[in-house]
């Protein structure tokens, strides 16, 4: 009765555990990896955090241009503290932005300015019906200013310049704050959020300052 | 007393022998069913085992099969400058980066890097040649120079080149001695193309475009000097 065994022997049942303990942690090994490689792939090039980034690259580099031309060109003192805040602080928000594209695996040049802000409901388009904007009109779309309204303010000198920059530039943070707005709504990437929120606080505050501004040099 | 009643009366005695026979008979069978019960066990048992492994088995296969087919896509390996897509006619230079006053002899023509002045030309469209000195710094910060020989690009040729640049680091303007009719330079890259219609133009753009490789490709490509002829 002791050694009366049937079915296969215990060599084969060891092998066969063995094998099986082997194969699981196998697949366990691989599926730890999963998560990882995620984290690595995203955001892709068609993402609202890689539009985000490309487009207020364009959006800040003409913030700082605009910033440095008043920063050399005003006799007001708090004015030209303000020009060096912008310059300074958006030069560097435009090197981070610079540098997520870089790692995240991405090319610099993407599709069609404010393409991504398309699936987001809160942002007043055209209408579809409208015929595909032009890129000078995009431009406009974001806040930007036209060549010839910088051609303008670079000629300017004294209050006329001050007044044509805080004209400009608070055209430009509103442009800059739905773009904000838009990527908070469509995006998920928590640097991205972070900086996109900040920039809005930071931009807020600012328009606040260059209303004050415009009232204590009267501007029209 | 009877001593016949100790043996007990014939009748009894068979009955008592049947008792026997059949107590023996039920023991057998007892034990028969008893050996069967244990051959039915342990049969049930050994089909128990190939239904535990063979379940444990299929399970073990398919996490392993789900871990293969599951996943994720490995990441997109573009790297901006030449090391990632291959565009076909695209050449590659290594050329010094110094700050230098006065005309430089380039290697390229037009300039894809180099010694340059410390003043960088603005971005933007011109219609009239540039001085490679000015342009070449603007190549340091990114810029595409999309360069075109005037006599064979012009009107609609121009305007659907136009169209497919970016709004920004970007410079075009007609160049003297072109051997080809447009030249897209950017810092140790250049194509020549015969018509703005290649889909080469696009393929440049999205590698060469602000790349990583150049020298300072974030610093800016407004604020200094404009050309001559610039729209």
């Amino acid at each position: 009765m002791t050694a009366e065994r049937t079915g296969p022997p215990r060599w084969l049942l060891i092998t066969l555990a063995a094998v099986a303990v082997a194969a699981l942690a196998f697949a366990i090994g691989r599926f730890s990896t999963f998560g990882v490689a995620a984290e690595a792939s995203a955001p892709t090039t068609d993402s609202a955090e890689a539009g985000f980034a490309r487009d207020m690259q364009v959006h800040h580099a003409q913030a700082v241009d605009m910033a440095m031309t008043l920063y050399r060109e005003t006799d007001d003192a708090d004015l030209r503290a303000l020009a060096y805040d912008i310059a300074t602080a958006q030069s560097a928000q435009a090197g981070e932005m610079y540098s997520w594209l870089v790692s995240w695996g991405l090319p610099q040049r993407g599709g069609t300015l404010m393409a991504w802000m398309a699936d987001d409901p809160g942002h007043l388009d055209h209408g579809s019906s409208a015929a595909p904007a032009t890129e000078a009109e995009l431009l406009r779309d974001m806040g930007m200013a036209t060549e010839e309204e910088l051609d303008a303010f670079e000629a300017a000198s004294g209050v006329d310049a001050d007044c044509q920059f805080l004209t400009l530039m608070t055209r430009h943070h509103e442009g800059a704050i739905d773009m904000v707005d838009a990527v908070l709504r469509l995006g998920s990437e928590p640097r991205v959020l972070q900086v996109a929120q900040s920039m809005k606080d930071v931009q807020q505050f600012e328009l606040d300052s260059m209303a004050a501004a415009a009232l204590r040099l009267g501007c029209s | 007393m009877s001593p016949k009643s100790t043996s007990g009366n014939p009748a009894n005695k068979a009955q008592a022998d049947l008792t026997i026979k059949q107590q023996r008979e039920k023991r057998r069978q007892e034990k028969l069913a008893e050996y069967q019960r244990q051959v039915a066990k342990r049969r049930r048992r050994g089909l128990m085992w190939w239904i535990v492994g063979g379940v444990a088995a299929l399970t073990i296969a398919g996490v392993v099969v789900a871990s293969i087919v599951f996943a994720p896509e490995p990441a997109p390996t573009f790297e901006a400058g030449g090391t990632g897509a291959q565009i076909e006619g695209v050449e590659t230079f290594t050329n010094e980066t110094t700050h230098v006053e006065g005309v430089v002899d380039y290697e390229q023509s037009p300039p894809a890097g180099g010694p340059h002045n410390q003043v960088w030309l603005n971005c933007g469209i011109y219609t009239e040649p540039q001085q490679n000195e000015y342009a070449v710094h603007s190549l340091e910060h990114g810029a595409v120079w999309v360069t075109y020989d005037p006599a064979l690009v012009q009107g609609d040729e121009l305007a659907a080149l136009e169209s497919q640049l970016p709004s920004s680091y970007v410079i075009l303007s007609p160049y003297e001695g072109l051997d080809s009719p447009i030249v897209l330079s950017a810092w140790n890259a250049q194509l020549k193309l015969d018509s703005a219609d290649d889909e080469r133009v696009s393929e440049f753009f999205e590698e060469y475009w602000r790349n990583q490789n150049a020298p300072e490709p974030n610093a800016a490509c407004t604020g200094a000097i404009d050309g001559p002829g610039r729209q």
